[in-house]
């Protein structure tokens, strides 16, 4: 069958400012506050998080003129023509697997939240397996419907968001705000630090650049897209200190559930609205699984080509599930989430650059 | 032994039958009691058969017509064709010919006075000319056949349609005729690119089918998709343009109608000048309109008619609707089993007391409940329509009330049931309320089993699905993902007229502006 236009195998700039948002969006925005007010002790945490935001947002501005420098080819096709081809491979089955655990881990906090917050009883494997079959479900089908499924979620997510915010309006107070510029320039590093682990995820596009239509505003769409997240955090760091106070953010587990607990919906409508919220949330950490998962598939199928999507599917899946499974407690967990944000940066922050800096060099460009 | 004799009997007329079809000669003889004689040993001379054999004006030569009864309009046979064959060339004071197809061919140029008329040479047009109500016209001495258009047969009048009724808006609706449904589509659209591509389709019933689009408008790639996928069907009967939208289809697994169908010529009017491709079928008032959204499945005709404040509040509320008809139960399940902290203390109170004398868990009580309700909805279809009413109050107030009174289900779950069905028939399009209703039973038990966290997953998967569906090479999801903001005038909400300029940008028209831009010298 002959496709209709936009019907098939790409997608637009929306889409990928929509993926890139909801990419970085995830489990982050609820601990973000905790850990930012750890470092700094006070409301100068926006700083540390604009710092680290911007700088985050430098190199993903830097990602984006790589992949745009290669329209419609992804990492291990212009790793090829940079580098040479048995590195590209390295490096996409390196990606592929750091995609591949940061899945596990998303999978494995989903679990731990809704255990925390919508059952009491379930069993966490349970809670986990059920979210992995919707996510198998999503990747079994072509990438484009993934990306696209970020616009229908898009405004979701940020109405849940804006709705917490606006409920808790009337507990703001400035007086627990202040003073400000308390911190030290080594607390607001430090600070910086810890956001940076929050935004990281956009890294996704160096695949999805093969069903990007529009190259020429790949840098502009993803800046606008990683803003988005910055915002945020902005936006829920200073409503969870102004609300709470710095002592309040630092001790709590998930600060920006706490805010959530807050929320009384006029007319006792219904309450616990944490509940909604994190109902809601789920909907985000899905994104981010399934674009996870399927950039894991587009990775390791660029560079097996002749095995079929759905055979790395039926393979992977086990082996997901029990990575996702190994980690004992929350403790463990955590430890585990950090190693893959570190990951994280050598993968979408120096790998990037250093790409950039030697196809510069070399003059190498796509062909398209 | 006897099943042995059986066989044999059948293989037996199995072999008689072939052989009849085999020594069928398909050749159109020059005698005309040959024909006649063969016309009749193939139709194995049936009742409603009639042949007329008469000599052309004072001359000698023989001719016959040879039609249906039943499917022809007598009147104009008699008047137009028999009285015009037998006396029109002495009126006209001209010669017959000698030869037979001189003959013919006068009678279609000079004699007959309709409008009609078509010359052929092979026997199984004859034959499909007959059996749709034309009259074939032979004449001895040549083995051309005159065809003369004479359908006219009994057919309901236009009727307000049943299943598409408006406060405002056109009364007209589609009858069984296809001549009909062209004449009101064509009295919609006046448009000389108006395309109407009409063609035969199953192999033994042989409907008409008319493809009907506006060129200039729609996408030629949709057109000669929807081309593409018509000429595949080999069947042996089309019953009703659902076998049509069945064989068509993108995804028979969805439970979302991905082709729609109306009864409205002025839904299939505004249909195709958005660019969409509408398929006509003789026998049935159903015409389907392909390519198809979800969004689609949302907009009544009657939201144009109204003030676009009216149109837009109807439109919202039905998406309210929608949800409610797929996510209500499952949330009074997810709420009253897992999470009743959710739920307001009083109301809490007034659930727990209410549910106190029910045995069964929350999801029992409510498939009973649904189940009961879908059972009842069943039996008021099939039921004629005086004792229809009885099933009403039986199942609402005797089934509701008194399972109430019985400790069965709670007065709740009564209502949610209750909000539930008239929810899910304020949907406009049939099709897509049976959807939401099959759905209802998934959303249901994902959240007996995981309470809200299953509804979100269901949620998702339903999202997933929508997103992949595809119709006639449009996305299921569009304007929403593909996005197209310019598109949303007319699917959130149904901006006033005057702000719609444009037509869909998903159907990628070729023709895009649907209001000029106005001349300001007139």
């Amino acid at each position: 069958m002959k496709s209709f236009e936009y019907g098939d195998s790409e997608v637009g700039r929306k889409e990928v400012l929509a993926g890139v948002a909801n990419m970085v969006i995830g489990f982050g925005v609820l601990t973000l506050p905790r850990t930012v007010a750890n470092a700094t002790h006070s409301i100068d945490g926006w700083i540390s998080i604009s710092l680290g935001g911007l700088s985050v947002i430098f190199f993903a501005g830097v990602l984006a003129k790589l992949i745009s420098r290669f329209p419609k080819k992804n990492l291990h096709e212009f790793t090829s023509l940079i580098i040479n081809k048995p590195i590209a491979t390295i490096l996409t089955f390196l990606f592929a697997s750091y995609m591949m655990l940061f899945i596990c881990y998303e999978m494995r906090v989903v679990a731990e939240i809704s255990k925390l917050y919508l059952f009491d009883q379930t069993p966490t494997e349970v809670i986990c397996f059920v979210f992995f079959l919707v996510t198998i479900y999503a990747v079994s089908g072509p990438s484009t419907v993934i990306l696209r499924l970020n616009l229908l979620f898009m405004p979701i997510i940020l109405f849940i968001i804006f709705l917490l915010i606006v409920m808790n309006i009337g507990f703001f107070e400035f007086k627990t705000t202040k003073p400000f510029f308390q911190t030290g320039w080594s607390g607001i590093l430090r600070g910086s630090k810890e956001t940076i682990f929050s935004f990281l995820g956009f890294e996704t596009l160096l695949f999805y650049n093969s069903f990007i239509n529009a190259p020429k505003n790949t840098v502009k769409f993803t800046i606008m897209g990683m803003s988005i997240p910055l915002l945020l955090y902005l936006l829920v760091f200073v409503f969870v200190v102004g609300v709470f106070g710095v002592e309040v953010a630092e001790n709590t587990l998930y600060p920006t559930a706490e805010l959530a607990k807050r929320v009384e919906i006029p007319g006792g409508f219904f309450e616990r609205f944490e509940s909604v919220f994190f109902t809601i949330w789920v909907v985000t950490l899905f994104s981010t699984a399934s674009m996870a998962f399927d950039v894991t598939l587009l990775a390791f199928t660029s560079i097996f080509k002749k095995i079929k999507r759905m055979t790395f599917i039926f393979f992977l899946s086990p082996l997901i599930y029990i990575i996702a499974m190994s980690p004992q407690n929350f403790a463990e967990t955590s430890i585990f989430g950090e190693w893959i944000s570190y990951l994280g940066i050598g993968f979408s922050m120096f790998m990037p650059l250093l790409l950039l800096v030697i196809a510069m060099m070399r003059g190498v460009k796509g062909n398209g | 032994m006897l099943r042995h004799v059986f066989n044999k009997r059948l293989k037996y007329q199995k072999q008689n039958v072939e052989d009849k079809q085999n020594d069928m000669p398909s050749t159109i003889y020059t005698d005309i009691q040959a024909n006649l004689d063969n016309i009749k040993r193939i139709l194995n001379a049936p009742s409603d058969f009639i042949q007329r054999i008469f000599t052309i004006s004072d001359s000698e030569k023989k001719c016959a017509i040879v039609c249906i009864d039943g499917l022809v309009d007598k009147d104009m046979i008699n008047d137009q064709l028999i009285k015009n064959i037998q006396l029109g060339m002495q009126t006209a004071k001209k010669e017959v010919p000698a030869s037979s197809d001189e003959i013919l061919k006068k009678l279609k140029n000079e004699v007959l006075s309709t409008y009609e008329l078509k010359i052929v040479d092979i026997l199984d047009d004859v034959l499909l000319a007959i059996l749709s109500g034309d009259t074939a016209l032979f004449i001895n001495g040549t083995d051309k056949v005159l065809l003369v258009g004479s359908k006219g047969w009994d057919s309901r009048g236009i009727d307000e349609p049943q299943t598409e009724s408006l406060v405002r808006g056109p009364r007209e609706g589609f009858t069984e005729n296809i001549r009909t449904n062209t004449m009101l589509v064509r009295r919609q659209v006046k448009d000389p690119n108006l395309r109407l591509e009409s063609s035969k389709v199953g192999r033994r019933s042989k409907r008409d089918l008319v493809v009907c689009y506006v060129e200039g408008i729609v996408h030629p790639d949709i057109v000669a998709e929807v081309n593409r996928r018509l000429k595949t069907i080999d069947i042996d009967e089309v019953a009703e343009s659902g076998t049509i939208e069945q064989w068509i289809e993108d995804s028979s697994l969805s439970p979302f109608p991905q082709v729609l169908h109306t009864e409205r010529p002025d839904k299939v009017a505004s249909a195709i000048l958005q660019g969409k491709v509408a398929i006509l079928l003789d026998g049935t008032p159903f015409v389907l309109i392909a390519p198809t959204t979800f969004v689609s499945l949302f907009q009544s005709q009657e939201d144009y008619y109204e003030r676009w404040i009216i149109g837009s509040l109807l439109r919202m509320l039905r998406y309210v609707a929608a949800f409610f008809a797929v996510f209500l139960p499952a949330l009074y399940i997810a709420l009253v089993s897992f999470h009743q902290g959710m739920i307001p203390s009083k109301l809490a109170f007034s659930i727990a007391g209410a549910r106190e004398g029910v045995p069964f868990p929350a999801i029992i009580e409510a498939l009973m409940m649904e189940a009961t309700l879908e059972l009842l909805r069943e039996a008021g279809i099939r039921l004629p329509k005086p004792i229809g009413q009885t099933i009403g109050i039986v199942g609402g107030l005797v089934i509701g009330e008194a399972a109430v009174q019985a400790g069965i289900v709670s007065p709740v779950m009564i209502v949610a049931v209750a909000v539930t069905a008239i929810s899910s028939f304020a949907i406009p399009s049939y099709g897509a309320g049976i959807a939401f209703r099959i759905l209802r039973f998934g959303t249901m038990l994902a959240a007996g089993i995981f309470g809200l966290y299953g509804i979100i997953l269901t949620y998702i998967m339903i999202n997933i699905h929508i997103t992949r569906l595809k119709s006639f090479g449009i996305p299921y999801s569009t304007p929403f993902a593909p996005m197209f903001y310019r598109d949303w005038k007319d699917v959130a909400i149904r901006a006033p007229i005057t702000a719609i300029s444009k037509r869909p940008q998903y159907m990628q028209t070729v023709d895009k502006t649907k209001i000029g831009k106005g001349d300001e010298s007139s």
